[in-house]
């Protein structure tokens, strides 16, 4: 009987881990003997009812990460624990049974909704699965969660290419609902959206958040975004963690340079400022994942890197820099320094 | 005053469902000038990438273009033959597709496909191809291109694929680039570069570029003219600037409003248009922003509203507009935006 007798408490449970992650590794094979070492050697933890944003460069591994937390594809190595449970143990039913509680909302709205089912049946597709529902009490489900994603109730006899990108994005998060998970991975759940039906949908997973106590990891890269809807903000670049923080400090006061040149980048929605200003670039190509750069992995394109010396030679491990704020840099007490070239 | 080198003139594309014809677009016009970067946004699901499409004469069955001109250079696109079409398409006008699957296939090597794209219109010769591609894909921005080729499309990021339909938008240096949410999923550095790599081929080869987007951040920062749709319909158009710092349709001001500020505070709600988006099948009468719209007027449920000049080169459809909202029903001081919730004129008038 491993099928877990004891539930989280709920007292006290803002900071209790709900996901734990440990020394996760992710690496595709690519060709003999090389390998795209997608996720590798990440730690960190989803704390219960909170919001954890996850940002990245394009290609660092955050939508394998949050494939492999939902267990939709398997680790090369490591663990993810749910409460108690370790699901990269759990085979079959036992986890079928876990997987229930943790859904994802997909990056792609073309690619990740079944264009020969209708509507309808793609949101109601996990609560067949689990056998909930049937019948009438089936379609009043359907009808509500449409109307809770901002879609026309009667849509659901309709097929995905009847929908625009944004539509479709809308019936992604529907459908991630359906079962009332406790964790919902949110791999760009927004990105599609206009920013008043992406308000609405934010306030919409904050009132759930709220009300079923749900977990969140929040990918995305509008960090305006992130920055609103987040508790914490986990960083990765190439394959690695290289900052997490509470979202108003790391925002303020960035420990490690890749999460400031990002933050430098963001588009400012005023003519007048953002045709005039002048972006951190990131000097130098971007590695690959297949072949990354020794020591510290940003190296190759840090401001304030040590090279040759310690940041080329040496991985800098992710420490403790101000309270519940670590990052992985050897200089982070320089970061603050950094500044984009002369206005 | 130039000539445009696109000009598209009351534009309707249609769904025949058995639900109702649903309208799409309805009655679209609009000019793009040797050059111009034009930026469209508006409510998803509003029309734009069926206007791109209908551009492009790509519109999904059961879909038509009813009624309508687009001229490119001066010739007309609708009355061209499906094999004049295919030559035109990809390398004078060429589109970065917001939908994956129209330009990927998931079973050819991704390298393979840019190259194809490519060789189609032999503006480049058969031996450069290949090397074209790697360095169309470097400067995307993917690492590794060399080996990346050989991938097929799942095998690449979300930002990967993006980039990859992007080298072949650019493969054979169009006249006129539709770019469809070209960036949603790129980082804000990536999405930086291949920012400015649209405005060095716009300087340097004088592309003109139609961006259709939800980032208004990127219309900022890129777009010189900017056209709001809402329903179908283009509800506000003019200068970048004047948009943003005066917007003269009330949807256009609630949809800037709805930005999320980055000094925002965490436990600050999120702004947004109260009311759902219109059904394309039975628009509402009058106005078709009038359900939703704060500033809202007894004409406006009756009476269909045209775009009319409200400043410097901008035109807006509505009846009220915000110089009057802001003068007389204390637009500035309005938190809520919800239906006729503004101190208007007549907001009295009754609800549908
Ligand atoms: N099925 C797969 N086979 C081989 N390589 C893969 C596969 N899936 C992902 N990768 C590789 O793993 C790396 C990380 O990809 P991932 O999709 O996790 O990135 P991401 O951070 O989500 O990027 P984006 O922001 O562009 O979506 C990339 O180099 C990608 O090419
Ligand atoms: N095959 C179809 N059958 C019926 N209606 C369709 C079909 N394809 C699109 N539509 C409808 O046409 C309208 C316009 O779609 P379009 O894709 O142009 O929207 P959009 O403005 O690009 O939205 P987004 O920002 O979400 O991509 C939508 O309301 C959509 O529901
Ligand atoms: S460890 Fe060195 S290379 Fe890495 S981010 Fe810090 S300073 Fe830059
Ligand atoms: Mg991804
Ligand atoms: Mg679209």
């Amino acid at each position: 009987m491993a099928e877990p007798a004891r539930r989280l408490e709920p007292a006290g449970t803002a900071a209790e881990p709900l996901v734990r992650v440990e020394n996760l590794v992710k690496h595709f094979g690519a060709g003999l003997l090389t390998s795209v070492k997608a996720v590798d050697g990440v730690s960190f933890e989803i704390r219960e009812g909170e919001t954890l944003g996850l940002v990245g460069e394009s290609g660092c591994g955050k939508s394998t990460l949050g494939r492999l937390i939902t267990q939709l594809i398997p680790a090369t190595s490591g663990t993810v624990s749910f409460g108690d449970v370790e699901l990269t143990k759990l085979r079959g039913e036992k986890l079928r049974q876990q997987r229930r509680q943790l859904q994802m909302i997909f990056q792609d709205p073309y690619g990740s909704l079944d264009p020969r089912m209708t509507v309808g049946d793609i949101i109601a597709e996990p609560l067949d699965n689990y056998g909930i529902v049937r019948g009438r009490a089936r379609a009043t489900r359907i009808q509500e969660l449409l109307r809770v994603v901002g879609l026309n109730p009667y849509f659901n006899n309709r097929y995905p290419h009847e929908f625009s990108g944004g539509q479709r994005q809308r019936i992604g998060i529907a459908r991630a609902l359906a079962l009332n998970p406790r964790l919902i991975v949110c791999d760009e759940a927004i990105s599609a959206l206009d920013v008043s039906i992406q308000a609405q949908v934010i306030n919409l997973l904050e009132d759930l958040q709220r009300e079923f106590e749900l977990t969140y990891l929040f990918i995305a890269h509008d960090l305006s975004v992130v920055r609103h809807i987040s508790d914490r903000v986990m960083v990765m670049y190439l394959g690695k963690i290289v900052e997490i923080a509470d979202s108003a400090e790391i925002y303020e006061s960035p420990k490690h340079p890749y999460t400031k040149a990002l933050l430098s980048a963001i588009p400012v929605p005023d003519p007048k400022i953002q045709r005039n200003r002048r972006l951190v670039e990131l000097s130098g190509e971007i590695p690959s994942p297949i072949n990354p750069p020794s020591g510290c992995r940003f190296h190759t394109r840090c401001p304030i890197a040590r090279v040759p010396g310690i940041c080329a030679d040496t991985e800098p491990p992710l420490e403790m820099k101000a309270p519940d704020h670590v990052a992985a840099c050897h200089f982070s007490d320089e970061v603050a320094l950094v500044t984009a070239p002369a206005e | 005053m130039a000539t445009p080198i696109l000009s598209v003139r009351d534009l309707h594309t249609q769904f025949f469902t058995d639900d109702g014809v649903v309208q799409a677009v309805d009655g679209v016009s609009f000019d793009l000038f040797p050059g111009e970067t034009l930026g469209i946004v508006g409510e998803s699901g509003c029309g734009k990438s069926m206007t791109a499409l209908s551009i492009m004469r790509l519109v999904p069955e059961p879909g038509r273009i009813t009624t309508g001109e687009v001229r490119f250079r001066g010739e007309d696109l609708l009355k061209k033959s499906p094999e004049e079409m295919r030559e035109i398409r990809g390398r004078d006008i060429a589109m970065i597709f917001q939908d994956p699957q129209s330009s990927l296939n998931p079973v050819l090597q991704t390298g393979y496909q840019v190259e194809e794209a490519m060789l189609v219109h032999d503006k480049v010769p058969k031996e450069k191809a290949a090397e074209r591609t790697i360095a169309l894909l470097k400067q995307v921005r993917i690492p590794a291109a060399e080996r990346r080729v050989k991938d097929f499309p799942h095998q690449l990021s979300g930002g990967m694929r993006q980039r990859a339909m992007i080298a072949m938008g650019l493969s054979n240096t169009p006249a006129l680039l539709i770019a469809d949410e070209p960036t949603t999923a790129l980082d804000v550095t990536v999405q930086a570069q291949i920012l400015e790599l649209l405005e060095d081929l716009n300087r340097e080869i004088d592309t003109s570029i139609v961006m259709i987007t939800h980032n208004l951040g990127v219309v900022a920062g890129l777009c010189t003219r900017v056209i709001v749709m809402y329903a179908g319909r283009i509800v506000e158009e003019g200068p970048v600037e004047r948009i943003f710092d005066n917007p003269q349709h009330p949807y256009t001001w609630a949809l800037l409003r709805s930005i999320p500020r980055i000094d925002a505070s965490r436990h600050e709600r999120l702004r947004s248009i109260e009311g759902l988006p219109p059904d394309l099948i039975r628009p509402p009468r009058g106005c078709r922003f009038h359900p939703r719209c704060p500033f809202r007027v007894e004409r406006c449920f009756t009476d269909d509203p045209v775009l009319e000049d409200v400043g410097p080169e901008q035109r807006a459809a509505c009846w009220v507009t915000m110089k009057r909202a802001y003068e007389e029903m204390g637009a500035r001081e309005l938190v809520d935006v919800s239906p006729g919730s503004a101190s208007g004129v007549h907001s009295a008038a009754k609800d549908g």
